[in-house]
């Protein structure tokens, strides 16, 4: 089963659940001794509604979800803002990485460029050992 | 770094220099003064004071044969402690990895634009109070991973006997209780999509397809709407409510009216 299908059937579980509460809730806001047969009904598909969305656990095993999710939903805050920030800081990281070899190859290049005015026979064996590096 | 201030005079330093030239480059494999001198490739420090050691102790460094290990030193010439390079194909921070793992699309989508802060913006659909902290009405997902509920490991239906416990008196709720079922924000929100709309020419895709569903929904279910509304206080003057709403359709539309 492909992923988006396993999420698919997830979902729909889910919203048929999420809708049958709902209904559930209506019949009890306002609650009539005739509605008492639509309740029953209502509240037994909550259990068959449970054993649907138990089953798709099945397919789910390998789908693990960072803690830190549940931080923002538990706030009530979009859970794709967790994605935005995480993607954000990736990329800042990246950067930052990015910069730091950036520096350490120029600092390479300029030590190589001022040893070899000092020593340039051993630097000469150096490069015939290590090759031309490329310029950073 | 005293070392190399001194080494530049005589060979004798050059040799010194040498020393910690290679050092240099060697990174994390070098060995501690001591051990290098143990091994013969260095002079000890107490042959001087001075750092550059005497031209005796270089050439026995240029003679030491070569420790266990260091064959491929050896292979380096004069420098010893020579690390492999890593290879170019090992994936670093140089190389753009949101790109390197395809997830520009990701990238643009949830930094591109603004995401709205709010859970009931991620779930439109959900009935209730979603904004609010679950610590409030301990509800919070966290609780339920710390404090799992005590339960079966099988849901099984409700007998007959089971439901006599959901037998209800008739009547509303309380008013505190039906707040529960009320969602002020939502209206709001909805205000903020059409502020939005009109700001952004472009509106997000997923979440304009639902806005434009919702309008949809809205505009089919207006005059019905008005009906049932009239329908409700002639329910409320009469004192002799009908059925409330067990089909899904009859369902769905009295959430309409929340």
């Amino acid at each position: 089963m492909a992923m988006s299908e396993k999420f698919d059937s997830l979902e729909e579980h889910l919203e048929k659940f999420v809708e049958n509460i709902r209904q559930l809730g209506i019949i009890v806001s306002d609650f009539q001794p005739s509605s008492q047969a639509g309740l029953n009904q209502k509240l037994n598909f909550m259990v068959t509604g449970l054993q649907d969305i138990d089953k798709c656990r099945q397919q789910l095993h390998d789908i693990s979800v960072p803690l830190e999710v549940f931080e923002y939903i538990d706030q009530g805050r979009n859970p794709q803002l967790y994605t935005k920030e995480c993607l954000e800081r990736a990329l800042a990281k990246n950067e930052q990485v990015k910069g730091k070899i950036d520096t350490m190859k120029k600092f390479k290049s300029l030590l190589i460029q001022e040893l070899t005015k000092v020593f340039p026979e051993d630097m000469a064996k150096y490069k015939a050992i290590r090759g031309e590096d490329p310029p950073p | 770094r005293g070392q190399w201030e001194h080494g530049g005079a005589g060979r004798a330093g050059q040799a010194g220099k040498m020393e910690n030239f290679s050092a240099l480059f060697g990174g994390a494999e070098q060995p501690p003064p001591a051990a290098a001198a143990a091994l013969g490739f260095g002079p000890a420090k107490a042959a001087g004071a001075g750092a550059a050691p005497p031209p005796a102790a270089s050439a026995a460094a240029s003679a030491a044969p070569p420790a266990p290990g260091e064959g491929k030193a050896a292979a380096a010439g004069p420098f010893y402690l020579l690390r492999e390079l890593p290879g170019s194909t090992e994936l670093t921070g140089s190389t753009n990895l949101i790109t390197h793992y395809n997830l520009e699309h990701a990238y643009n989508k949830f930094c591109g634009k603004k995401v709205k802060e709010k859970l009931s913006n991620f779930l439109p659909d959900l009935p209730g109070m979603i904004d609010l902290p679950g610590s409030h009405d301990n509800s919070s997902l966290r609780s339920l991973i710390e404090k799992p509920p005590i339960c079966g490991s099988s849901f099984t239906p409700l007998t007959g006997t089971m439901l006599t416990g959901f037998r209800l008196h008739a009547g509303p709720l309380p008013e505190q209780c039906r707040l529960m079922h009320i969602q002020p924000p939502k209206k709001k929100n909805k205000h903020k999509h059409k502020q939005s709309r009109t700001q952004d020419p472009v509106p997000p895709e997923t979440p304009s397809d639902s806005d434009h569903k919702k309008k949809k929904k809205k505009k089919e279910e207006d005059p019905e709407r008005k009906r049932k509304k009239k329908e409700k206080k002639k329910k409320k003057n009469r004192h002799s409510p009908e059925h409330p709403g067990v089909g899904s359709s009859q369902a769905s539309s009295s959430s309409s009216l929340r």
